[in-house]
């Protein structure tokens, strides 16, 4: 039997020097010229939206209106403002300058005002929605990690229930992304190493789980040996271009990986993370990965196996014996971890990031319910992931 | 005529999917469990291919009722064909796999179908011997009674009208 999977990316990348000043003639393209830009409230004081602006403005396209209060970790009723906010203003299109929260945030308003709707929970779900009314919409990411720019999936935050709520469909896929390498070069080393390991968890994730594909696997493989290359260079030395540009790219890759993949229950136990003790969601990845890639391996050896020449180079994984090639990636994993904490002081362990162990029962309860753990290559209960925390405590 | 085979086949086992909720609630503490938690007024509509048969239910906070219709369900799984549903009914893929593999759409919260998932994984550790569930799970839960006690709970309730549509 031929196994079935689904493709699916088709977000227009302008990828590389001078792509800023490319978004008005995008803009232009789609029909639009009164865009609503979306930042926060960091990137306005440090003047990275002000510079995508200046770009804009220099080729003909000023913004119709600004939206900066997005929240590090963005809610429903932050869409559902922004949304009521583009219609006051009279805007035809959405520019989001950002991280994730930023983008997933930007993606929320347009899938509310593309389907008409007041309120975007009226809208969750799983590829349930009909194409709508056609928003234009172009992304600049500011970090080279969330991948979001070309994923079909938007995580929001339930404000009532505190849970990251997730809305799947293509419909969320922006039109365009800007990688460009001056959004991310004032990026500081922790977020720069942080970021960088959730880009890996992306790539990693989506090559194993359950959902994972050829075409998903080539962007995948191709984003892991991207990022080992470059995050440390990267993250110390952050004016190097051609690192910052490759992280960057790998972070899109990985995003185009995992958007036609899934991920596993690094991202399900990390989003309970972030909802109960707010621990940042890269962080919360980077902390993770090889405890769940350990608590996965019996399920997956051949395929964590197949990605240590990714990870070490093809001479140093055919130089490990083939029973050892799995539990050498983990290591892999796990070393990269402690180089990048060595470079710039990530946390490593959820007692580092802050985390009381008495909000472990919470956690694995809010966990459970993530979809991302319906993929992943070995079931968890609440007892499981519990036991995953204890280890990365 | 096939797919009419199919339909049939999918009808009855949404049904005796129904009930065996009905019944692993009082005999496994998983089961059990999950239902103390569960939000009362919490619906499903699981409706299968273009026409195919269908079933709903909602949690009222003491029974799992089956209903005729639901307007506004909680959660609503459309499994996008027949064949898939045929395959997805009688243990040839499991739900895990069937989301792996875009087989169904979902309007509601994603937390829901999770919940869901974990309920139908335990019931077909029931309904269906290991043979089969080993293939569509990665891991297959132990059944906390002998499996013929579920089965002959269901029959007997089915013989006794015990899972009729409520109003």
């Amino acid at each position: 039997m031929v196994p079935y999977f689904e493709f699916q990316n088709a977000v227009k990348l302008l990828c590389g020097e001078l792509s800023l000043e490319r978004i008005a003639i995008e803009l232009e393209l789609m029909g639009a010229s009164r865009p609503l830009m979306l930042s926060d409230a960091v990137l306005t004081k440090i003047g990275t939206l002000a510079t995508v602006i200046k770009a804009m403005e220099s080729e003909g396209v000023e913004p119709a209106a600004t939206f900066t209060d997005i929240p590090v970790d963005s809610s429903l009723a932050v869409v559902n403002r922004i949304a009521s906010f583009y219609r006051e203003q009279g805007c035809d299109s959405i520019v989001a300058v950002g991280g994730g929260s930023v983008i997933d945030t930007a993606k929320g308003v347009r899938l509310v005002l593309s389907q008409n709707k007041q309120d975007i929970l009226s809208l969750s779900g799983l590829d349930n929605l009909v194409r709508g009314k056609h928003v234009p919409f172009i992304v600049v990411p500011t970090t080279a990690g969330t991948g979001s720019e070309c994923t079909g999936v938007a995580v929001i935050r339930n404000d009532s229930n505190g849970v990251k709520m997730e809305f799947l469909s293509p419909y969320v896929e922006p039109d365009a992304a800007v990688i460009d390498p001056r959004m991310t070069a004032g990026l500081p080393p922790k977020a720069t190493a942080t970021t960088g390991m959730d880009a890996l968890v992306h790539a990693i994730e989506a090559c194993t789980c359950q959902q994972a594909n050829p075409l998903s696997s080539a962007y995948g493989t191709a984003a892991i040996r991207a990022i080992v290359e470059n995050v440390e260079e990267a993250t110390r030395n952050g004016s190097n271009k051609q690192a910052r540009f490759a992280m960057a790219l790998a972070s899109t890759m990985a995003g185009i990986s995992f958007s036609n993949s899934m991920v596993g229950a690094v991202h399900a136990i990390g989003h309970a993370l972030g909802g109960v003790c707010h621990v940042p969601h890269a962080v919360a990845m980077t902390i993770l990965l090889p405890h769940v890639m350990r608590y996965n391996l019996s399920h997956c050896g051949q395929a964590y196996a197949a990605l240590l020449p990714w990870l070490v180079g093809m001479d140093a994984a055919m130089a490990t014996p083939a029973e050892k090639r799995a539990e050498a990636a983990i290591d892999a994993v796990a070393a990269l971890g402690r180089r990048l904490r060595d470079i710039c002081g990530i946390p490593l362990t959820l007692k580092d990031a802050g985390v009381a162990p008495e909000t472990f029962a919470h956690v694995a309860e809010v966990a459970v319910n993530d979809g991302a753990l319906i993929v992943n290559p070995r079931a968890a209960d609440e007892a499981q992931v519990i036991e995953i925390l204890k280890a990365a405590y | 005529m096939m797919r009419c085979i199919q339909a049939l086949v999918v009808a009855i086992v949404l049904r005796v999917v129904h009930a065996a909720l009905i019944e692993l609630r009082e005999l496994d503490s998983r089961v059990a469990k999950e239902f103390e938690r569960m939000p009362e007024g919490l619906s499903y509509a699981i409706r299968t291919g273009h026409n195919g048969p269908s079933l709903y239910v909602q949690w009222d906070g003491r029974e799992l009722k089956r209903l005729a219709a639901l307007a506004a369900p909680s959660c609503a799984l459309r499994i996008k064909s027949m064949p898939l549903s045929f395959q997805l009914f009688t243990g040839q893929m499991g739900l895990a796999q069937a989301y792996a593999r875009h087989a169904f759409t979902m309007g509601g919260e994603v937390a829901d179908v999770m919940r869901l998932a974990r309920l139908v994984n335990l019931v077909e550790g029931y309904l269906f011997p290991k043979i089969m569930t080993r293939r569509i799970m990665t891991d297959v839960p132990e059944t906390e009674v002998c499996f013929l006690r579920a089965y002959a709970r269901i029959a007997l309730g089915f013989l006794t009208g015990k899972y009729k549509l409520s109003k």
